[in-house]
């Protein structure tokens, strides 16, 4: 079930122009109009893409007036970061004991 | 595109096309402090690795050109053992070192952490530098879940199509 998901986040990735989508919703919110003003390519093509990245959990659409707005949702990226997870892992938990073992050695210091 | 943040505070950044792994962390405790906790085995024992790992060999001679060696011990028994040199020592500021890994032997990283002396605290900013892209991945991820490696895989196809793209 999980792979799904991470195949069609991976899917939604693998393309240039989706990524720059991507790259460009995470500046601010936009309608499918201005997006196309920074592709070099049709408004059908650009609205394609959007609904990739629409299945793959990436972007919301909702309405604003009379626009449609792109809004994207980075938390779907987070399977993508997570393959370093046994790294993260060793070093999140090692800086947490980190943490708990300077606040004895001194816990005046801590707030 | 920036990954979405953990709320650990900890920034790890792998960046496509170079063999390096980097991470970042705040820590409440002057540089110092954090470089003695770092480097004195006695200390090292009560934090380096995860929770359920107990460090069970932990030898620092620390001197350029001495060095270290520890095993960790996991819930069920298993061992993973690193080794390494010391390459640079600045007390309370810098130590670099090779890295590696017992079930990788032969393959070596030299890994830098800085502590960085910031708002009362420190930043520790640590970077493995691999010797090839391959190599590096197997280290952060393991390098054994089964699973994993179509992640690998796809991962790696997707980081050589952005930088084909930019070339």
């Amino acid at each position: 079930m999980a792979e799904t998901g991470l195949d069609r986040l991976f899917g939604a990735l693998a393309d240039p122009t989706r990524r720059a989508i991507v790259a460009r919703l995470s500046q601010a919110d936009a309608g499918v109009i201005e997006l196309s003003g920074h592709f070099p390519m049709s408004q059908p093509a650009i609205s394609k893409h959007l609904r990739v990245l629409e299945l793959a959990g990436l972007v919301t659409r909702e309405r604003d007036g009379r626009r449609r707005l792109c809004h994207l949702t980075p938390a779907a990226l987070q399977p993508v970061s997570e393959w370093v997870w046994p790294y993260r892992r060793f070093w999140a938990e090692s800086f947490s004991r980190l943490d708990e073992h300077l606040a004895r050695l001194d816990p005046g210091a801590q707030p | 595109v920036s990954l979405p943040g953990f709320p650990d505070g900890l920034e790890i950044e792998t960046p496509p096309g170079e063999p390096v792994i980097r991470f970042r962390r705040a820590v409440r405790a002057a540089p110092a402090v954090v470089f003695a906790a770092w480097t004195e085995p006695d200390q090292l024992r009560r934090w380096w690795g995860p929770a359920e790992w107990t460090l069970v060999v932990c030898e620092v001679d620390l001197r350029v050109g001495g060095g270290y060696r520890f095993v960790h011990q996991d819930r069920d028994g298993a061992r993973y053992g690193t080794r390494g040199t010391y390459l640079r020592i600045e007390p309370g500021a810098l130590l670099v070192n090779t890295f590696t890994f017992d079930g990788t032997p032969g393959r070596e990283s030299t890994d830098t952490v800085e502590f960085r002396p910031a708002g009362g605290g420190t930043l520790v900013c640590g970077t493995s530098e691999h010797e090839s892209i391959a190599a590096r991945d197997a280290h952060v991820g393991g390098g054994m879940e089964r699973g994993m490696r179509d992640t690998y895989r796809r991962l790696d196809a997707l980081l050589a199509a952005d930088t084909e793209g930019k070339s």
